[in-house]
């Protein structure tokens, strides 16, 4: 450790300086390293090692035909990559090999400047993956190298250390730390300026808008947050929870789709007298923050009679009682949402537009179908209730058993899980379950959404992650209407009831950590979840709807835009008048003495006697004797007294009194 | 004339620097105030604004609230960093010092004192001539915390005589190099530009007779003024050249005959046949040749005439004499 540091100190200036840069620069790649293809990484870690290999050795940079090669590569690569150079993908990869083959032309410290720039653009192209709170650290961390780069490079004289490069620096971001907040908090947040890019989203995982098996498996294993939820008053029991996202009604025996528009069209309107949606008790309320996820759905919980509330939100209700949003949810959405636990749904008595819901593709599980006929023989003339408690005890007691990892399905999912495998997991189940209820004649459809959901104890918000997505059965049953029917909960009731996750296999650090204290993983999770929520409450869901509700608590009765605008230059000037009228003080505030000296001055000029600079008063009281005799002896023992009040001050010479002096003096003309 | 000298907008802009440097107060002291700093963004300057701009829209169409954070920062940083740059020049206190004398041709050098009442360290504060040729003529410097350095800048005097000292110009982009803070300083002071001696000088001419001395044969017949012989016994010690004594182990003695009976003139109207600036430039070069050899030597230029002396205030004069006739 000595030892480097007493080499770097040996290496000359610019070496250094050119190994902090590159230090900088690879700080600034780091997050991207998850990012990008393999090969980028690669190529920008070697030719930052390359240049910082030069810097110490002292070794001359290579030619323009090594960087155009390396480019050119790049841009093959790329291409083979990603098939286009455009996009947010492609553009990224391309920044990060610039940024680093810039470094192989870094030949004096004006350079950085170039470097400086490319590093703030990947700098912003690091949020498109992640705004998570050690992004934003590791970014203040980079922005701060960057500043501390670029004030070193415009400390030309001697070897200025970097440490008095960082203070300056550090100085500069903590004073321009208000400016920022400001403009934060007042700078009119527009929609996209042509919008929103197709890509900005991708890799972001959630509930698909359509149901293959295997889909809410892969979330299974996805750990990070789907949303927030904040009670009002006690939370529900943990198997009400049932968060309400897509409903499936159309099985090819591949794939479950949302009845198709036309059909949902066809639904007869609601009618007054027999309304479809029942509502009773009291309801829970609560304040869900979304996670951005590209996707209209507004998650509630069953079942929400009032479209969820947050400004600016436009939200519908679909035939299947699911709440939609008018544009995709694609930054973080906080609405607030009643929701009734006891709830009708559905039409009473049979009606035609059931018939979609009992469909189910010809030529697919044959198997499952005669278990249908089966059931059926066992329970002659009984009505759907007990045909459901019928299946629902052969998947409690015909062993089967709930697994994240089944293995691959084939061609008749539903017959694989009743007869060969015999398990599977929720969209496995319900899958399975919806098409043999559907054979028994009964409308059935598949609902996903998330379960459960994990208080966080420091504060209090509840957690529910992507591992909660869940997908259960709605069962059509005369007189009541849709009825929630979790299959998954009879082949495991813990999944449902006290709540338990199947957890992927644990890392080797994890169990360490475990051994040590079981329970300090979950509460330092716990705190670092709930800084995170806090980072994502203030910062990161600080959208327009919350800029003008700000407006709107100053006072302005219905803010736009362009009041925030005005707000905005209002400040601004405020501010200009402010460091105008400092200017103004601080000019007064510059030695009073000198100043009434200078007007003394100035008079005399006027009057033709000239004097210098630095001529002192008791000079120029001599000059003045000398060139108007008698008639300035009062003026000449003005400046004497000026003198001696400046140099010799006796007690009571004030400069006041001097000053009040100065305009009845009998000045020549 | 070049085409620049011709060309409109430079004549324009040559015209409005010369107007607005005629304005400005001519001080050896000056104190930079917040009305003789300027301030303007330089082109990496602008290269920022614009980086703060594309940023500004990628956070606007990707909605990235962070990316809003950042771009605020940044140009936060960039604000206090304008205002940093030009406190590194306000309030400081440029002090010529008397400038030494000069010969036309060589390179003088100009002291200024930079005294910094603050107390931070005000850094990298360059200093240089202005209109100087464009090379890379700046002196950079940092001054101490409440305290003083002091930078010498160079320029080359072309022209013999009595010069005001050329305008000056402080500037800094410290710390980021987006804005460059700049003064213009005209210093009262003046500086002597002696002519250039000339490179090659034919030998000193010979003496003239004293007025009332005898013959001037010798001197002529060896074309060479060589006031100078062995040390004899007895030679006063005020005759003794102790200059040359230092270079030789031997003793010389002025010639006291020689100097009894010849005295140096180095006329105008002997330097040969040039022109008026050629005989100026080598009445110096013998000046010098002369003080050199140690040698009493007197000056006659049209209309003024000095007595033969020595030592280094005569030199002086002689050269002054030159330096304005």
């Amino acid at each position: 450790m000595l030892n480097l540091r007493l080499r770097l100190a040996a290496l000359p200036r610019d070496a250094r300086d050119t190994l902090f840069l590159l230090v900088v620069i690879g700080w600034v790649l780091l997050p991207h390293i998850g990012n990008l293809p393999w090969w980028c990484t690669l190529l920008a870690a070697g030719v930052l090692l390359w240049r910082g290999t030069l810097a110490v050795q002292g070794k001359p940079l290579p030619g323009k035909w090594w960087l155009f090669g390396l480019l050119a590569a790049t841009l093959g690569a790329t291409w083979l990559t990603h098939r286009t150079l455009l996009g947010r993908d492609a553009g990224v990869t391309l920044i990060v090999v610039l940024l680093a083959l810039k470094t192989l032309e870094l030949r004096a410290r004006r350079d950085a400047f170039v470097v400086f720039f490319l590093s703030f653009f990947t700098m912003l192209t690091n949020f498109f993956f992640s705004q998570s709170l050690p992004v934003a650290a590791a970014m203040l961390v980079a922005l701060l190298g960057l500043l501390t780069a670029l004030v070193n490079a415009h400390m030309p004289v001697g070897r200025p250390s970097l440490a008095e490069a960082a203070r300056t620096a550090g100085w500069m971001a903590l004073l321009g730390a208000p400016v920022m907040a400001l403009l934060f908090v007042l700078f009119p947040r527009f929609a996209p300026l042509w919008g929103i890019p197709s890509d900005a989203m991708t890799g972001r995982s959630g509930l698909s808008s359509q149901m293959q098996i295997g889909n809410v498996a892969q979330l299974a294993l996805d750990d990070s947050i789907a949303f927030r939820v904040k009670w009002q008053g006690n939370p529900p029991p943990q198997d009400q929870l049932y968060f309400r996202g897509p409903v499936f009604a159309d099985f090819d025996g591949r794939e479950w789709r949302p009845l198709a528009p036309r059909l949902a069209a066809r639904f007869p309107p609601i009618r007054i007298e027999e309304p479809m949606l029942q509502v009773a008790g009291t309801p829970i309320r609560y304040e869900l923050t979304m996670e951005p996820n590209n996707r209209p759905w507004l998650l509630t919980l069953d079942a929400a009679v009032q479209p969820p509330q947050a400004p600016g939100l436009v939200a519908a209700m679909s035939g299947d009682l699911q709440w939609v949003a008018s544009r995709p949810v694609v930054d973080l959405l906080r609405y607030t949402a009643e929701s009734y636990p006891q709830f009708r749904y559905g039409p009473r008595r049979r009606a035609a537009v059931l018939t979609e819901y009992r469909q189910l593709p010809a030529g697919f599980n044959p198997r499952t179908i005669e278990l249908a006929g089966e059931i059926q023989r066992e329970h002659p003339g009984a009505d759907s209730a007990v045909l459901v408690d019928a299946v629902m005890d052969r998947l409690r007691t015909g062993g089967y058993r709930y697994t994240l990892e089944p293995g691959q399905y084939g061609q008749d999912t539903a017959d694989e899980f009743w007869f060969d495998k015999k398990e599977g997991f929720c969209e496995h189940i319900a899958s399975s379950f919806v098409v043999l209820v559907r054979a028994l004649g009964i409308p059935a459809r598949i609902v996903t959404g998330y379960q459960g959901g994990q208080r966080n104890n420091v504060d209090n918000y509840w957690i529910v992650r992507q591992s909660d997505a869940h997908a259960w059965a709605e069962v059509w049953f005369d007189g009541r209407g849709w009825t929630r029917v979790d299959p998954t909960s009879a082949v495991a009731p813990g999944r449902t009831g006290t709540f338990e996750r199947l957890l992927p296999p644990r890392g080797v650090f994890a169990n360490a950590m475990d051994t040590v204290s079981p329970n300090l993983v979950a509460s330092m999770r716990a705190a670092w979840e709930a800084m995170n929520n806090g980072w994502n409450q203030w910062i990161l869901n600080y959208t327009q709807s919350r800029q003008l509700n700000l407006l709107r608590n100053l006072g302005f009765e219905s803010p736009s835009w362009e009041d925030l605008s005005y707000l905005l230059l209002a400040i601004i000037v405020v501010a200009a008048l402010a460091g105008a009228a400092w200017t103004w003080w601080d000019r007064l505030q510059h030695d009073p003495w000198l100043r009434l000296l200078g007007r003394a001055r100035k008079r005399l000029r006027a009057a033709g006697l000239e004097t210098g600079h630095n001529v002192a008063p008791r000079q120029i009281a001599n000059l003045v004797t000398a060139r108007f005799g008698e008639d300035a002896r009062r003026l000449a023992d003005w400046l004497l007294r000026l003198e001696a009040q400046r140099y010799a001050r006796q007690p009571g010479a004030s400069l006041q009194a001097l000053r009040r002096e100065f305009q009845q003096l009998p000045w020549p003309t | 004339m070049d085409a620049a000298t011709l060309n409109p907008l430079s004549l324009v802009r040559r015209r409005f620097r010369q107007w607005w440097q005629a304005r400005l107060p001519l001080t050896d002291t000056y104190t930079l105030t917040q009305r003789n700093v300027y301030i303007l963004p330089t082109r990496p300057g602008w290269m920022l604004a614009l980086t703060l701009l594309v940023l500004l829209v990628g956070s606007i169409n990707y909605q990235l609230n962070l990316g809003y954070l950042l771009t605020f920062l940044l140009a936060g940083s960039a604000l206090v960093g304008m205002h940093v740059c030009h406190a590194t020049l306000r309030g400081l206190t440029l002090n010529l010092q008397t400038p030494a004398q000069q010969f036309a041709g060589t390179a003088a050098t100009l002291s200024v004192v930079l005294s910094n009442a603050r107390k931070s360290v005000r850094h990298s504060i360059g200093l240089a001539v202005l209109d100087a040729t464009h090379e890379d003529h700046w002196t950079w410097t940092d001054v101490p915390a409440e305290g003083s350095c002091t930078v010498q800048v160079a320029f080359r005097p072309e022209k013999r005589g009595l010069h005001r000292v050329p305008p000056l110009t402080a500037e800094t982009r410290f710390p980021l190099g987006t804005f460059r803070v700049w003064t213009v300083w005209r210093p009262a002071a003046q500086v002597l530009v002696y002519p250039a001696p000339e490179l090659h000088p034919p030998p000193l001419p010979p003496g003239e007779p004293r007025a009332g001395g005898a013959a001037a044969a010798r001197a002529q017949s060896t074309g060479e003024f060589e006031g100078v012989r062995a040390y004899r016994r007895g030679d006063p010690l005020k005759l003794v050249v102790w200059k040359k004594a230092a270079k030789s182990d031997e003793l010389v003695s002025r010639d006291t005959m020689q100097a009894q009976r010849y005295e140096l003139w180095l006329d105008f109207a002997g330097a040969g046949h040039q022109d008026r600036e050629g005989r100026i430039s080598r009445l110096a070069a013998w000046v010098l040749q002369a003080d050199k050899l140690d040698q009493d030597y007197g000056l006659r230029l049209p209309g003024l005439q000095i007595k033969p002396g020595s030592g280094e205030a005569h030199k002086r004069r002689c050269l002054e004499a030159l330096a304005l006739c």
